[in-house]
């Protein structure tokens, strides 16, 4: 019963695929198993897919791998940069570990084999209204699978991109303008410049898209992107766990001047182990020989785990937890404790 | 190694998702499951020990981890040391139900806290 209220606004579905009788019938199949609900466009090519998403509003794209010009995996890996709430999906008729793994690895929600009976076909299109039907509850809508806002500006920084960052709600909150690899301005509403960038980061509740790059009207930032990200992550994480404490719902709260403190440290150096970044760290010289310990102990685990590069390690602590991120110039490191118990 | 911890054991590989799974115990001895080929038992054996003297620096460090979680491009370790030495290592694929499974899994090993 509940599905089926969820599902009764109109959803907008892409799907690609270059073959055109298996289009049809696919698009056939889901328009009457949705019973109408589904409005299904359809693209023979990535090219084509662009050019409807420039005009249209879709929530999920659905794309075969094997294309003509673009393949559907490097299709979803730009989507993903592009669109990163857009619900993707590959469906192949050659599924293989290799694909699968490239496929969510490039930003695929899911990867799936192509239907070959009715009763196939109604298993993808559940599967699909399941896609659709999800929702992420905190934060951003970019935070779908594992990349969250402070993911895509990594990306945007460490690949010394430059593009906008525009987030929203209702109606547009705020833009992040990143220039080569580098966060130049920020504005939120009537605000500006690094506290716009803080602030921008604890609204929840939005979404955010990734736009070509314009000359911002002003320089308003000078600091690092590694820096003003570790503050605006601590930031967010203290005003999480004073709304935990609460009880409130943080998107009720967005506009909270400054976070109550919680016991945490930061900490960011190079790596030749100079200092670049420390907050309320007692020991930054012990910290930083931890760091490079625990970093050159897993570098040589990298290759024969056979898992791609070490993105960060997530520790559990008893009372808190700790996050420590290697990067090929540079360790951070950050302690978030548990708030008290009221 | 009771009959109820080995059942519970042998039944992670079943979760969609779970690369590899192994398990020491104080005595020295392992137990793994994981694809032959890239996973084979000695090399889960190998890791369980590796991962074990990674979490030395921490600990060392007042950061005694309940668990840590190394999240790699294509999968995530979690890796859970008990108080009793045994030793837990799951390997799965990000995204998926051994991926949303690994907190639920990893307490399940650890003793209940009072």
């Amino acid at each position: 019963m509940a599905k089926a209220k969820k599902q009764e606004h109109e959803r907008r579905v892409l799907i690609l695929d270059d073959e055109p009788d298996y289009l049809a019938t696919v698009c056939d199949c889901f328009r009457a198993l949705s019973e109408g609900r589904w409005q299904i466009d359809t693209a023979a090519s990535a090219a084509q897919a662009v050019e409807r998403l420039k005009t249209e509003v879709i929530e999920l794209v659905v794309t075969d791998i094997n294309m003509p010009g673009q393949d559907g995996v490097q299709f979803i890996g730009e989507l993903h940069r592009r669109h990163p709430q857009l619900k993707k999906v590959i469906m192949t008729a050659q599924a293989s570990a290799e694909k699968r793994d490239a496929s969510l690895a490039a930003g695929a929600d899911l990867f799936l084999e192509k239907p070959v009976s009715a009763e196939g076909i109604k298993s993808i299109f559940e599967k699909l209204s399941e896609l659709l039907d999800w929702k992420n509850t905190q934060g951003f809508q970019g935070v779908l699978r594992s990349v969250g806002l402070p993911d895509l500006i990594q990306m945007e920084c460490v690949g010394q991109n430059s593009s906008i960052l525009e987030l929203f709600n209702e109606q547009p909150l705020g833009r992040i303008y990143i220039d080569q690899g580098q966060i130049i301005h920020a504005v939120c509403g009537e605000i500006f410049g690094e506290r716009a960038f803080q602030k921008l980061f604890t609204i929840t509740g939005g979404t955010f898209e990734l736009l070509d790059f314009e000359v911002p009207p002003e320089h308003t930032i000078n600091r690092t992107w590694e820096v003003l990200l570790a503050e605006a992550l601590r930031q967010r994480e203290q005003l999480a766990q004073r709304a935990q404490v609460s009880g409130k719902n943080l998107a009720a709260d967005s506009t909270a001047a400054e976070p109550v403190g919680q016991t945490a440290e930061m900490l960011i150096c190079s790596a030749a182990g100079e200092v670049l970044y420390n907050w309320q760290c007692a020991d930054a010289a012990a910290r930083v020989t931890l760091l490079q310990a625990v970093a050159q102990r897993a570098e040589k685990l990298i290759p024969e785990l056979q898992l791609g590069k070490l993105d960060r390690v997530e520790i559990q602590l008893p009372v808190g937890r700790a996050v420590l991120q290697p990067r090929a110039d540079r360790l951070v490191f950050m302690r978030v404790a548990t708030p008290p118990k009221p | 190694m009771n009959a109820d911890f080995k059942a519970w054991f042998a039944a992670l590989p079943a979760i969609p998702g779970m690369l590899a799974c192994g398990v020491r115990q104080p005595n020295g001895k392992c137990l793994g499951y994981g694809d032959d080929k890239v996973y084979p038992a000695g090399k889960i054996e190998k890791l369980l020990k590796q991962f074990g003297e990674l979490h030395e620096p921490l600990a060392a460090a007042e950061l005694a981890p309940r668990w840590t979680t190394w999240a790699f491009e294509y999968g995530h370790i979690r890796f859970v040391p008990r108080a009793d030495k045994w030793l837990l290592l799951l390997i799965v694929s990000p995204e998926t139900e051994a991926a949303r499974a690994l907190d639920r899994v990893a307490n399940d090993f650890l003793p209940p806290t009072k």
